[in-house]
């Protein structure tokens, strides 16, 4: 069904394209060895002042080209301007020399700086079917470069795959650059890293609100783990659970009603959900072993969570309501760190093997289990909201660091660029 | 069955500490050397330390003890001059299994030894037990083990009779280590429940 809509937006798009593109909807969702990959030129967008910035210009093509790579869809490269005896107008776009060198797609650009403001427009060509395929406009500050940039990606895979892409998002962590353990925000991509926390005490797990405005986060900072919120755009950290003990492993429901944690405030660590505000815990676990991490499934119906009941840590899922609870991670002795995908279908976890740990991902019935990562030791796995990438923390040779990848594991990229370690990250909504 | 065994138990290391009283003065003050030369243990492997203390060898452990206790008071100057105001030694650390809570024998004899203190205390002494872990597993699952660490050694102080107002936890998981590094060695010593006053 969802299928169906997109080759309709698709065609409502661009029915021209149709023929020559079809086949490569498929590899969008496959990604299956083969399927030629399109291939997409970046042309450095052309300066519409009298004093262009080279370095801005090719900041932009490049992020665009960075961002389609990752994607796996889309085979990107940044190139220079055509030479010409005049400079080319969007407007006036010639075809033939990106089809002779082998290109599907096009992204011309052009930008004009004036102070600190920026205006930059891109356009989307289909280079076989010499038509434009989308334009945007946008207007801000030099600051804004890179995310007009991830913005007009976003669009690209729009058009491509009849899903918007997840450039513009954001990842959360904890780093321990500052000396402690604080919450940090940076660009999905790693750029712009913000510390959103500076308590001095030690902060972990953060998880976005589903408007990807505000986080939930455990802090020591009055001592006990508690735990709070805070919106992205003040300071006020607000405290949602400060019981006796543990208040760990905040997850926000899917339609953000309420809240499911860890709390040990009666005896033993169990699994319970909370209004938003923190108030009326409901305990959906009784079980004298350790119960924490409890990911919702996209529809809130269900909640799965790690359980070391049957000795070792496993995965169960449950539903929402603490019934009908069922051991989904089979293989391997020590699995954690479970997050539902948003389309519902799998489960990312992290599970111990030799020294370390490695990132799966398993259907959400237990079949598929299938390993994603080999190299050091990977954990804390959260899906993108659009379900194409997985985040996650990995050690590789230097300190922890926040790595992306495609869902099935190609594509490993280091992304965070702080130093220190940084753990734990979360992916924001669209 | 089982909590007879331990009743048992208390009674009998109550009624060693009564009897030792001088014994157990002695053990306290033999830590004061101890953490002088324990600087340069921490620096180099300790193996052979580290298996005998998975035994019961009460001096092995002491130095474990020692160094931890030294680590300890590189990066908690306030625990330091707490212990100083409250004229004691330090309460030594005790140590568990990977992914347990259980107490082995070498940690009961050492919760023996910190009831005995607490018991002996003139001023109404209050401690905050911090349950930590070594750097494996899932840092979230491993608060939960944190604390059953740190629960697990105040069960022990009560069943050995400190009273239970005296007494409070914390879990740290595997956010406080008290050595750094990922041998096997560096990692026992991170496994533990450390003793802390509560002021």
């Amino acid at each position: 069904m969802r299928k169906t809509f997109y080759i309709l937006l698709f065609l409502v798009a661009f029915p021209a394209a149709l023929p020559a593109l079809a086949g490569n909807i498929e590899a969008v969702e496959v990604t299956a060895p083969g399927n030629r990959q399109l291939k997409l030129a970046v042309e450095t967008p052309r300066s519409l002042n009298t004093s262009p910035n080279a370095t801005s210009a090719r900041e932009m093509s490049a992020v665009i080209a960075f961002d389609m790579n990752m994607s796996g869809t889309i085979s990107a490269e940044t190139r220079e301007q055509l030479p010409a005896a005049t400079p080319v107008p969007l407007a006036g776009t010639s075809y033939l020399p990106w089809s002779t060198a082998g290109f599907d797609l096009l992204v011309r650009g052009e930008y004009s700086i004036t102070g600190d403001n920026l205006t930059v427009e891109f356009r989307l060509f289909d280079v076989l079917n010499q038509k434009m395929m989308t334009s945007k406009r946008y207007l801000g500050k030099i600051k804004d470069l890179r995310y007009f940039a991830h913005s007009f990606a976003d669009e690209i895979m729009l058009f491509v795959t009849g899903e918007k892409g997840c450039f513009t998002t954001h990842v959360a962590y904890v780093s321990n650059q500052s000396g402690n353990k604080e919450i940090v925000i940076m660009n999905w991509d790693g750029y712009n890293q913000l510390q959103l926390t500076r308590n001095g005490s030690i902060n972990l797990n953060p998880d976005f609100s589903p408007d990807g405005r505000e986080l939930l986060f455990t802090s020591y900072k009055r001592g006990n783990p508690d735990l709070y919120k805070r919106a992205l755009s003040n300071t006020v950290e607000v405290p949602v659970s400060n019981r006796k003990g543990l208040n760990i492993t905040g997850s926000w429901s899917p339609d953000s009603s309420k809240i499911a944690l860890t709390l040990s405030k009666d005896g033993n660590s169990e699994i319970y959900t909370l209004a938003k505000d923190g108030s009326r815990p409901v305990r959906l676990t009784v079980n004298s072993a350790i119960e924490v991490s409890p990911a919702w499934s996209p529809d809130g119906a269900r909640i799965a969570f790690v359980s070391d009941r049957l000795g070792k840590p496993q995965i169960f899922i449950m539903n929402a309501d603490g019934g009908n609870v069922r051991r989904l991670t089979t293989a391997g002795s020590y699995n954690v760190n479970p997050r539902w995908s948003p389309k519902g279908d799998k489960i990312a976890y992290a599970r111990m093997s030799g020294g370390g740990f490695q990132i799966f991902t398993i259907n959400s019935d237990g079949t598929g289990d299938t390993q994603l990562t080999s190299a050091g030791s990977s954990e804390n796995p959260a899906w993108s909201p659009d379900g194409r990438f997985i985040t996650f923390s990995s050690k590789r040779g230097g300190a922890e660091a926040i790595y992306v990848m495609r869902s099935d594991g190609s594509g490993q990229t280091r992304v965070s660029q702080g130093k220190g370690k940084t753990t734990q990250p979360a992916w924001s909504s669209h | 069955m089982r909590l007879r065994m331990t009743a048992l138990l208390a009674a009998l290391s109550m009624t060693a500490l009564i009897a030792g009283g001088c014994a157990n003065k002695e053990a306290v003050k033999t830590e004061e050397p101890a953490v002088a030369t324990v600087k340069s243990d921490t620096t180099k492997p300790i193996k052979q330390t580290y298996d005998k203390a998975e035994g019961s060898d009460a001096s092995a452990q002491k130095q474990i003890a020692a160094a931890d206790s030294s680590a300890n008071a590189a990066n908690d100057q306030s625990g330091q001059s707490d212990r100083a105001v409250a004229g004691v030694a330090a309460f030594e650390t005790v140590y568990f299994d990977f992914d347990k809570s259980d107490l082995r024998q070498d940690a009961r004899d050492i919760l023996s030894k910190n009831a005995g203190i607490m018991m002996k205390s003139k001023t109404a002494l209050k401690l905050k037990i911090e349950g930590h872990c070594d750097e494996r597993g899932s840092a979230e699952y491993n608060l939960a083990l944190g604390e059953r660490r740190a629960k697990s050694a105040m069960q022990y102080l009560i069943t050995l009779g400190v009273q239970p107002d005296r007494l409070s936890f914390i879990s740290y998981g595997k956010e406080k280590p008290a050595v750094p590094g990922s041998t096997e060695e560096a990692m026992a010593k991170n496994r533990r429940a450390e003793f802390m006053i509560d002021k």
